[in-house]
Parts: structure tokens; C-alpha cells; sequence
């Protein structure tokens, strides 16, 4: 269990963060700049000391102000990956992965040197210096260099922000590697929703320098009144589901989950596999019959479950499917023109299109979380 | 250059303006050895009061201000603290040799610290090492200054030279070597008896004889480019009686 | 041909600009730190007395650290009495003049490469597992080391030059202190002195050709250490 209940003020900017989570899996910490995320993992991290309050992770206290106790950073066994690498330049590709590592106790080494290189595919790097490198490669470098000093958690302020699209869909699948292999907790700071739903299983929503919400991705997601620090367009919900079945005449793959299935552009992965799925409210369109001459091929059948109207023009509509809810954005003129209430049955169109692999997050091979 | 000119201009106005009185005329510049510093300094407004002409003086050691003179620095007088470096001058052709009087004499003295209880008779084969123990001897620097080179003259002739050469703390100047002896940081020096009398820090624990050395001789003479009438008048004025019992009062040796 | 008196010159410049930049670089970084990244009372006079001798004449330093380390200065009889170490008229007094002239020169180069170095990469380090102490040893000092060889070779050049400190206070004796600038002064002071002080002269310029290379090679090399 992470435990943080701290207050810092930093010039003008005053944080009173109070949250806890299980110490497993990704938390992810989100909102906007400048709302104190950074700050926080700053705290966690021993960067920033806090004016008052108690950090702990686990049985460890790292700060508590009130019983003076403040653990230094390079004894809190916290690995860090900073926005920018920072990567030293004075050391080769080795000497900044190796760097932690030697000054880990030699006895609990659990992270080797080989694995971790394997894993992170920069083998061919090693005698490299940093300022030859691209960005990813900086970034893949300096995953594995915080690894190698063989952290208990893992802390990581927005790694992929300084990285363009095509960077940052090359780096991503590196850190689901590293939720899935190493067992590590990781707390994952950034202000994209996309990539926090892709790799977080625990969300803590910071606005403002205090936390708005925290509690399981699905629950957070789901919830009304976090629509407006979560972004209007960014709102929907997540699905996990599993491969079910892979069609190789239509490049198409079927996902199964509780309420249904989907079809989405073919994924590369075997039967069985677990998959979260994002679906934004924008993306999901209702109708009250089944439409059969339309082109949409996902047509879900469920009840409307709630209803919120948005900025005088949205309406937000929650439709639930078996044992999933999902959400559907519609103008306030669609509603009056369908006269949607709670408990009608609805079907929930969304496009096959819609779903490519920027929606698709991929989950521990143990399964759905 | 347009400001050069507007200070021109503005000086010229300003003289215009405040004549200076009609007696008054350019300074004197006078070269001179440095033991005869507060000496000459005594006699300049003495001769200024008599003659209308200010003096101006710089004072280092003999062989600074002949290389300086050589150099074409403006004095008008040059007072040597011995006949060599006037010479040297004169064969260059840089002085008025018609001029060249010879004004003074002193004597070479060993000084000690003032606290020092050490006693030495200057005597051939004096135990100098002893003297000095590990500190240095303080003297003009014999390879020019004047003093320096009546200092390696006298240890010479007292058979002391060979122990002292790689002992000695040679100063630019014999004010410098006097200077050291009064802080304390040599055991002891070699000096004029003038500059001996001058300070209350330093004791004079033994005179050498005249014969260990050769003559000390301060001579005056005209540069030259600079004969004027009131360059003459000044190295006359040194031999006055006026000028003659001030250098007594100072300890120098008037012939 | 160079007399031996103008080697010993020579070499003697040489040997006390080595021992005063050598022995003063670790006091520099340090105080250099202190300056760059300390909070403590008292800072501006410390940056101000470090800076002292780019301010004040050359003999007045030469005269301060006669009263301070002369045989009756405060430290020097101490140093005396209790060590029996003497620096006036020593070849080791002449590099203490030449050390403190070029001091503050020293200070100012590793200053500013304190000031360069990225205080993000300390904290990674911090975050890795170093101390304090291990970070200003594995991170901070290898990327300063552009700026200490660059205050270290200011500081040589510098002692090279240094003239008036140094007769003020470690007086002009030839094989302990009379290094080329002060050979040179001498040479201009006795009758027919030209020639010798001409070949100084050309000394002291091949000395300084000489340094002037050495710094472009140790920089380069350290340029290249740290991958730029």
C-alpha cells in the first residue's frame, strides 16, 4: 500500500495531496500541467522534502514530518525515469545503465544486467554515448537504467511528453513489458489519458494541487462528475475483453467480453489474450432499434443507465451491456429527438474503425486484472 | 582628436583667465639615489624658497634610474650613488660631463634588527654563517645597485665572500635591503651609515672599513638635452653650505 | 645560447607555476563549491577576499603576505618556531605569491562550470543509489572537469607572469626565486643588460607558445571524454 498525505507549497503553488494505493500494478497520476503531478511524484521520490505530513510505501516510512523521520532519496529504493532521460553524458550507454546497479547492495541484485538489456532491446547500444542516441533510445535507456538500480517501486514523470507519435508507440510497448515482467509497482505521471488507460490499472486524479479522485481505472472512468477534469472528449469508458478469434479474409479480429463483442482492425496477438479496450463516448452512437443497413458492425444491445446533460449542448449517456457500462456522447437534440430515459433498451453503435490499436491496451498474459 | 583640442582650448582660457605670476617656472626634475631620499627632500623646497624653481624627485636605486635616463625618461638632474654608473652614462653621452660634481661620501655599515643582541667585528674572516644563521643577508642587489656592489667589495676584502654569495637577500634597491633588515626578516644587512641613522628598527653592529672597499662617491651632473640654467643652479646648490650641513645632519660625509 | 643563469630562470618559472597551480586547485574547488552552491553567512566576504588579488596591486600582496607569512608574521613564525618552515626567500614563497595572485582566476573558471553543470542529472544520480558526497564524485567533478583544467591552465599562465608579489615578498634570488619575469627586471636594471633581457624575453614567449598548446590539447581531450 502507497500511502500519501502531504502538503508542500512551492512559491505560489500549494499541493494538500492525500491519497493511498495498493502497491502493485500502475497508478497512474493525471491531470492537467501545473496541477501538482509532478510535484507529487517529487515527493514520493525524496526530490522535493513535504512542509508537513507522512509518505510511506509499504511497511517503509519515507517522510513523516510530525515524528521527523525523512528517508534521503538514495536510500528510498525508488527508480525514477525523468521526463527528459537525463542520461549522463560524461558515461557510455553501460556506464549509466551499470551506474545504479553498482551501488545496489550486492547481495539483492533480483534485476540482472543481461535480462533487463534483453528486454528493452538496447543490447547494440551499449557502447553508444548518450548524445549520439534518439530520443527513444535515450528514453528505453533510461527505463533500463532506473531498473538496474533495483528499485522496489517505480517512478516515471511523464516519460513519453518530449517524444513524438511515432516515438512515443515505440516506447509504450517497453513499459507494458516492464508492468508485465518485472513484477515492479509503478507510478505513472501524464497528462494523456490515452496512455494512462493503456497502462494503469489504479488512477489518481490531481487538479489544482489536490486529488479530485483515486480508486480502480474502470471505477474512476466511469464517473460523472470527474468528466471535466478528465476532458470532454477523452471521456468513455474501458472494457476488458479477450481474443477471441482472428479473421484473416477481412483483416478483423473479434474481442469478447461480458455484455458482447467487438470487432476491431486484426491485432497480432494470439486467442486468448487479454485486452483492455478504451471506448470514447464520441466514438459510440445509440439507436432505439437495431439498425441493419448501416455500415457500423458493432451493434450492441443494451439499457440506457443514466443520463447527464453537458455544457447545455452534450448529453452523456451511460448504457449498460451485460456487466459493463459504457458511455455514449449525443447533442442534446438527438436526446430530445430519441426521448432517451433510464431503463429504455438501446442498442450501442461503434464503429470498427474507431477502435485501432491507440484504443487497445494489452494486459498481463495472467490475464485481465 | 576634437577632444584634445577642446582641452587645449579650455587650458589656454584658464590661463588667460589665472596668469601664473611671472616668477614661477616649470619644476626641476631630479633623479636621485635613494639613500639620499629624506635628505633631498628637506633641501627641494629650500631651493625652490631661494631660486623660484619647484623640484620634483625620483628616487630608486642608481642603476634604475640610469637605465631610465638611458631610456629617455625626462629628468634634468641625475644623482649617482657612484662614479660607475655616471660613467656609464657619460660615455653614452648622456649627461653634461662639464657638470659632473662630486657631492657626498658615506660609509658601508652591517645593520641588525633593532631586537637582535648579536654583536660581529667586522673584521678579515669574520664568522658571517654564524651571523646569519638560517636567515639571508639583506643588500642592494650587487649585479647594479651601487650599495650592493661596495657590499660584495668590503665581504671580498674581508675573505667572507664566498660564504655570503649564496646567502644574500639582494634587494632592487638599498632602501629595499633596509626596509627587510627593519621588519625583521633577515638577521641582518649591508647599508649606509645614512640610511642606518634614519631608522629608530634597525642597529648598526659594525662599520666597514674604507679600505674594503672602493671610494663611495655620490656625484650630480646636468642631463643631457636639459642644460638650463636652473639644472646648473641645483647641482651647484648641492655643494652649498646649506645644502652641505643638511647632508651632515643626515649622516652622509661632506668633503 | 642561454647562460645558465637564464636556464635556471626558466625552469625555475616553470617549477613555481606547477607548485602554486598545483597545490591551489584543490583549495579552489572547494572554494569554488562553496561559492557556487553554499548559503551561509558570510558568503560575500568570502567571494570578496578570494577576489582581492585581481583588485589589489600586486605589491600589496606581496606586502600582506610579507606581514602575514614573514619570519615575524603571525603564521610565518609559527610555522617556523613549531615546523621550521620558512617562505620568504624561498622558492616555495615565490609559489605562494604566484599561488594567491592567480587564485581568484582559478575560482572563477570552476565557478562557472559549477554553475553549468545540470543540477537534474545530480538528483537522477541521488535517485540511483549515490550520497551526497558519491554524486559530487561520479557526476558533478567529471562534469566540471572542463572548467578546472581551464582555471587550472589560467592559473599557470597567469603564475608565469607574476612579477610584483613575488619580489615583494620572496625578494629576487637567482636559483630560488628569481623566476623569468623577475630575471628579466633584473637584466633591464644592469649596465648592458639588453641582450640578456632580450633572450628572457624570447624565453618567456616560447614558454607561454608552449602553455598556450598544452591548454588547447587538454581541452580537447577533455572535451572529448565527456562525448562533446
Amino acid at each position: 500500500m502507497i500511502t500519501v498525505d502531504v502538503r508542500k507549497r512551492l512559491g505560489s503553488f500549494s499541493l494538500d495531496a492525500v491519497f493511498a494505493a495498493p502497491s502493485a500494478g500502475v497508478i497512474a497520476v493525471f491531470g492537467r500541467s501545473g496541477a501538482g503531478k509532478t510535484t507529487v511524484i517529487n515527493l514520493i521520490a525524496g526530490i522535493l522534502a513535504p512542509d508537513s505530513g507522512r509518505i510511506s510505501v509499504g511497511d517503509t516510512v519515507f517522510d513523516d514530518t510530525a515524528a521527523r523521520v525523512s528517508v534521503p532519496p538514495e536510500r528510498r529504493r525508488v527508480g525514477f525515469v525523468f521526463q527528459d532521460s537525463r542520461l549522463f553524458p560524461h558515461l557510455s550507454v553501460e556506464g549509466n545503465l551499470r551506474f545504479g546497479l553498482t551501488r545496489a547492495p550486492a547481495a539483492d541484485r533480483p534485476l540482472g544486467f543481461g535480462p533487463v538489456v534483453d528486454v528493452l532491446g538496447v543490447g547494440h547500444l551499449l557502447g553508444r554515448r548518450p548524445q549520439t542516441l534518439s530520443a527513444g533510445e535515450r528514453q528505453r535507456i533510461a527505463l533500463g537504467r532506473a531498473l538496474l538500480a533495483q528499485p522496489r517501486l517505480l517512478l516515471m514523470d511523464e516519460p513519453l511528453a518530449a517524444l513524438d507519435g511515432p516515438r512515443k508507440a515505440e516506447i509504450l510497448p517497453y513499459i507494458e513489458r516492464l508492468r508485465d515482467q518485472f513484477g515492479l509497482p509503478i507510478i505513472y505521471v501524464s497528462h494523456s489519458l490515452d496512455e494512462v488507460v493503456r497502462l494503469a490499472d489504479h488512477l489518481v486524479v490531481v487538479s489544482d494541487g489536490r486529488v479530485a479522485a483515486c480508486g480502480p481505472m474502470g471505477d474512476i472512468l466511469s464517473r460523472l462528475d470527474l468528466q471535466p477534469l478528465l476532458g470532454r472528449f477523452e471521456a468513455g469508458a474501458v472494457v476488458d475483453c479477450v481474443v477471441a478469434a482472428h479473421d484473416d479474409r477481412y483483416r478483423l479480429s473479434t474481442l469478447v467480453f461480458d455484455g458482447g463483442q467487438l470487432r476491431v482492425p486484426i491485432v497480432e496477438r494470439p486467442v486468448g489474450e487479454a485486452v483492455r479496450v478504451r471506448l470514447r463516448a464520441r466514438d459510440v452512437a445509440l439507436a432505439l432499434s437495431e439498425p441493419t443497413d448501416v455500415s457500423i458492425t458493432n451493434r450492441l444491445p443494451g439499457t440506457v443507465a443514466g443520463l447527464a446533460v453537458r455544457d447545455g449542448m452534450f448529453v452523456d449517456v451511460a448504457v449498460r451491456l451485460g456487466g459493463t457500462t459504457i458511455r455514449a456522447l449525443i447533442s442534446q437534440e438527438s436526446q430530445d429527438r430519441l426521448g432517451l430515459r433510464i431503463g429504455l433498451p438501446v442498442w450501442a453503435l461503434v464503429k470498427t474503425v474507431a477502435l485501432d490499436n491507440r484504443s487497445l491496451g494489452w494486459l498481463r498474459r495472467t490475464g485481465a486484472v | 582628436m576634437t577632444g584634445g583640442r577642446w582641452i587645449c582650448g579650455a587650458a589656454i582660457a584658464l590661463h588667460a583667465a589665472w596668469p601664473l605670476p611671472a616668477a614661477a617656472q616649470p619644476p626641476l626634475t631630479v633623479f636621485a639615489a635613494s639613500s639620499l631620499t629624506q635628505a633631498l627632500e628637506t633641501l627641494g623646497p629650500a631651493f625652490a624658497a631661494q631660486t623660484g624653481v619647484p623640484v620634483r624627485f625620483s628616487f630608486a636605486a642608481t642603476s634604475t634610474l640610469a637605465r631610465q635616463i638611458e631610456a629617455g625618461a625626462g629628468a634634468d638632474v641625475f644623482v649617482s650613488a657612484d662614479e660607475q654608473w655616471m660613467n656609464y652614462l657619460e660615455t653614452r653621452r648622456l649627461t653634461v660631463k662639464i657638470t659632473s660634481t662630486a657631492i657626498l661620501s658615506n660609509r658601508l655599515v652591517l645593520v641588525v634588527p633593532a631586537d637582535s643582541r648579536a654583536t660581529v667585528t667586522l673584521a678579515p674572516g669574520f664568522d658571517l654563517p654564524a651571523l646569519l644563521g638560517r636567515g639571508r643577508l639583506a643588500v642592494g642587489d650587487p649585479a647594479h645597485v651601487p650599495a650592493g656592489r661596495y657590499a660584495r667589495e668590503a665581504l671580498t676584502a674581508l675573505g667572507v665572500w664566498t660564504a655570503a654569495e649564496g646567502r644574500l637577500a639582494p634587494g632592487e634597491s638599498v632602501r629595499a635591503a633596509l626596509a627587510l633588515v627593519e621588519r625583521g626578516e633577515v638577521p641582518a644587512g649591508i647599508v649606509y651609515e645614512s640610511d642606518a641613522a634614519l631608522s629608530s628598527r634597525v642597529r648598526v653592529a659594525g662599520v666597514f672599513p674604507v679600505s674594503s672597499h672602493s671610494r663611495i662617491v655620490y656625484t650630480a651632473a646636468v642631463v643631457a638635452g636639459r642644460d638650463t640654467p636652473a639644472a646648473r643652479q641645483f647641482v651647484a646648490f648641492l655643494r652649498s653650505p646649506a645644502a652641505r650641513a643638511v647632508f651632515t645632519a643626515h649622516r652622509f660625509i661632506v668633503p | 645560447m642561454p647562460s645558465h643563469a637564464e636556464i635556471t630562470a626558466f625552469t625555475l618559472s616553470l617549477e613555481v607555476a606547477a607548485a602554486a597551480t598545483l597545490v591551489s586547485l584543490p583549495l579552489a574547488v572547494a572554494i569554488a563549491w562553496l561559492l557556487a552552491r553554499g548559503t551561509f553567512w558570510g558568503r560575500q566576504a568570502l567571494d570578496a577576499v578570494v577576489h582581492a588579488p585581481l583588485v589589489l596591486p600586486p605589491v600589496v600582496i606581496g606586502y600582506l603576505l610579507l606581514l602575514t607569512f614573514g619570519v615575524r608574521g603571525p603564521v610565518g613564525s609559527w610555522l617556523d618556531r613549531v615546523l621550521g618552515i620558512r617562505f620568504v626567500f624561498t622558492t616555495a614563497g615565490a609559489a605562494l605569491a604566484a599561488g594567491v595572485m592567480s587564485f581568484p582566476l582559478m575560482v572563477r573558471a570552476i565557478r562557472l562550470s559549477i554553475d553549468a553543470v545540470d543540477g537534474g542529472l545530480e538528483w537522477a544520480a541521488r535517485t540511483l543509489g549515490a550520497s551526497r558526497a558519491d554524486v559530487f564524485r561520479s557526476v558533478t567533478l567529471p562534469l566540471m572537469l572542463p572548467g578546472i583544467v581551464s582555471g587550472a591552465i589560467v592559473a599557470f599562465a597567469a603564475s608565469l607572469g607574476e612579477f610584483g608579489a613575488t619580489i615583494t615578498f620572496a625578494s629576487n634570488i637567482e636559483g630560488e626565486t628569481r623566476t623569468l619575469p623577475l630575471a628579466i627586471y633584473s637584466a633591464i636594471q644592469s649596465p648592458d643588460g639588453d641582450r640578456v633581457a632580450l633572450r628572457l624575453v624570447l624565453l618567456s614567449f616560447a614558454l607561454a607558445v608552449g602553455a598556450l598548446w598544452l591548454a588547447e590539447v587538454a581541452d580537447r581531450r577533455v572535451r572529448r571524454m565527456l562525448g562533446r
